[in-house]
């Protein structure tokens, strides 16, 4: 029984990690060694795919930047758009919180590749193109639906008697919501805020429409544009440095925040 | 005064998803391309009738649709085995489920291109152990040429699918289970009943809804699907593993032909929602939904 079980764990994490140490392994060869794959070579070894990577123009580590910044000026755009909606969808009729749980399950459910025309459009009217901050906006819009219902459930589980003993002692609106209940929505809160940036860091359709100087792509887009750089000869050794140095910080967010992604992700499908 | 709070937030929802949709519906009447000079001008709904003649449209959309059931189901079948693994207490836990967790939460993109080479030919190591096995010779070939090859590609497409959002559903199912108490394991053991006859009997008709609503989401999700595609085979060969949103994209930003583009836009949509509608029926035919989603 628990020998079966050791070898399904085995199969699952070939499964998960194969393709990732795969790349990892791709990205330490010599490009004449990958030519020949099970054969042997003396120069098989070698750190220039990531000296390639790294010292290009512009180097690797500036779209991480600008991924970054996407993600956190997204996230919190979302935020503070999102807290106050939750609340108030805990304190309005039944009636209408339940309808607009659904239009927002629904909004969530919606592939949003389709809209990249019309926010096109939107960006090159309004000059919002070429700007990574412009990009928040459709970002927290594509985030709100599931950010408003991962919080709202966290304000509707919270004790009623709370609340009202705040406001017993005088707290208005701002000041139940900054000092008591805010705080108290501390780790769903947490988990909203990392499932936004992951959305916001992982996003492509916008980005690759919104942004086309070099120097403000966000990672996904950079790393397809290698893709589509030079169809006939691709450089697969420096491929799979960038693709090694774009899932790094993915994969020490994934370590860290284990717990508020699990948390949030069943809570969004459960509650939602 | 509390109403207030909630009109940020839906304004940007409605200028985010609400002004696209009215836009596209009104571009897919008019002809607005190279042709026009990128003027929009009313054509009496020759976009819609284009789209009922258009081959390469229905194509898609037969293509589409088989990547998401194909996908879907698996995702759906491998997901209930990890589930139930992670499910049973066993040490190191944690640290299995973080890492099953890493497909998802690697940019598509990334892993497209992780995916292109891996399928390589002839460098890529499935090339590589195909040839090992001799695998080729079945089908009378020299190289499996994977990525070339429509009869092969769309699979490829598959497994990068199915490698990335498998964990998702994983996780809703394993939320599933933990609701399921313990209790009704012991008592069926009691009542003598097998193992596996529990699997049955009481796991799958308990985690029907979640089931179904991680159903639900992935078919949304796959019926979009738009990255993967475009990074890792560009919807070739031979346009054999172009998606719907794919050829949308195709429409404006290559043939600059944005009257149609939106009105292929409109008809994903309306497909999606017929597909939709018809899983939310399904879904609310079964009573335990109703009191998860309260």
């Amino acid at each position: 029984m628990i020998r079966t079980r050791n070898l399904w764990i085995t199969v699952l994490l070939l499964w998960s990690l194969a393709p990732l140490l795969w790349q990892l392994y791709t990205s330490f060869c010599s490009n004449e060694s990958l030519i020949h794959t099970f054969a042997t070579h003396q120069h098989r070894w070698t750190l220039e795919n990531y000296r390639q990577v790294l010292t290009a123009n512009p180097p690797f580590w500036r779209y991480l930047l600008n991924s970054a910044f996407v993600g956190i000026s997204s996230t919190g755009l979302t935020l503070l758009l999102a807290i106050p909606a939750a609340y108030s969808l805990v304190k309005v009729p039944q009636n209408f919180a339940r309808g607009a749980r659904l239009f927002l399950l629904g909004a969530a459910l919606f592939p949003y590749v389709l809209l990249f025309l019309a926010l096109l459009e939107i960006a090159r009217s309004l000059n919002l193109g070429n700007n990574l901050l412009a990009l928040s906006f459709p970002y927290a819009a594509l985030s709100m639906p599931l950010a408003v219902l991962l919080l709202s459930s966290a304000f509707r589980d919270l004790p009623s008697e709370i609340e009202e003993a705040a406001r017993l002692e005088g707290l208005g609106l701002w000041q139940r919501l900054r000092w008591v209940l805010i705080p108290l929505i501390g780790p769903a809160t947490a988990s909203t805020a990392i499932l936004v940036f992951l959305f916001s860091w992982n996003e492509y359709p916008i980005a690759l429409t919104w942004i086309s100087t070099t120097d403000l792509l966000t990672l996904p887009v950079a790393i397809a544009r290698i893709a589509g750089s030079s169809v006939y000869s691709i450089p697969y050794g420096a491929y799979a440095a960038a693709t090694v140095l774009g899932s790094l910080p993915l994969l020490l967010l994934v370590i860290i925040f284990q717990r508020q992604i699990v948390s949030g992700l069943t809570q969004g499908a459960i509650k939602g | 005064m509390i109403q207030l709070l909630l009109l940020p937030a839906a304004l940007l929802i409605a200028l985010i998803f609400g002004i696209p949709l009215l836009r596209y519906l009104w571009l897919s009447f008019h002809a607005d391309s190279v042709i026009t000079s990128l003027v929009a001008i009313p054509n009496n709904g020759a976009n819609w009738f284009r789209l009922f003649n258009d081959q390469r449209f229905w194509q898609d959309t037969y293509q589409t649709a088989r990547f998401a059931f194909v996908s879907v189901s698996l995702e759906i079948f491998l997901a209930l085995g990890i589930a139930l693994l992670l499910d049973q207490r066993w040490r190191g836990r944690g640290v299995v489920r973080a890492i099953t967790l890493l497909p998802w939460a690697l940019p598509t993109t990334v892993m497209a291109l992780g995916w292109r080479w891996i399928f390589n030919t002839p460098n890529g190591p499935i090339e590589q152990f195909a040839k090992l096995i001799g695998l080729q010779h079945l089908y009378g070939l020299q190289d499996l040429n994977i990525l070339a090859n429509p009869s092969l590609t769309w699979l490829a497409t598959v497994v990068g699918d199915v490698w990335k959002t498998t964990p998702f559903v994983a996780l809703i199912l394993l939320a599933g289970l933990q609701t399921i108490p313990n209790d009704l394991y012991e008592a069926f053991d009691l009542e003598g009943g097998k193992p596996c006859a529990g699997l049955f009997k009481i796991t799958l008709p308990l985690l029907q809804p979640y089931l179904l609503l991680g159903l639900l989401f992935r078919l949304a999700q796959a019926f979009g699907v738009f990255d993967l595609i475009q990074v890792m085979t560009g919807g070739g060969p031979a346009s054999s593993t172009e998606s719907l949103a794919l050829y949308a994209y195709l429409n404006a930003m290559r043939f600059l032909d944005f009257g149609y583009s939106a009105t292929v836009m409109i008809a994903s949509f309306l497909l999606l929602v017929f597909i939709c509608l018809f899983g939310w029926l399904v879904i609310h035919q079964t009573k335990h939904f109703r009191e998860v989603v309260k």
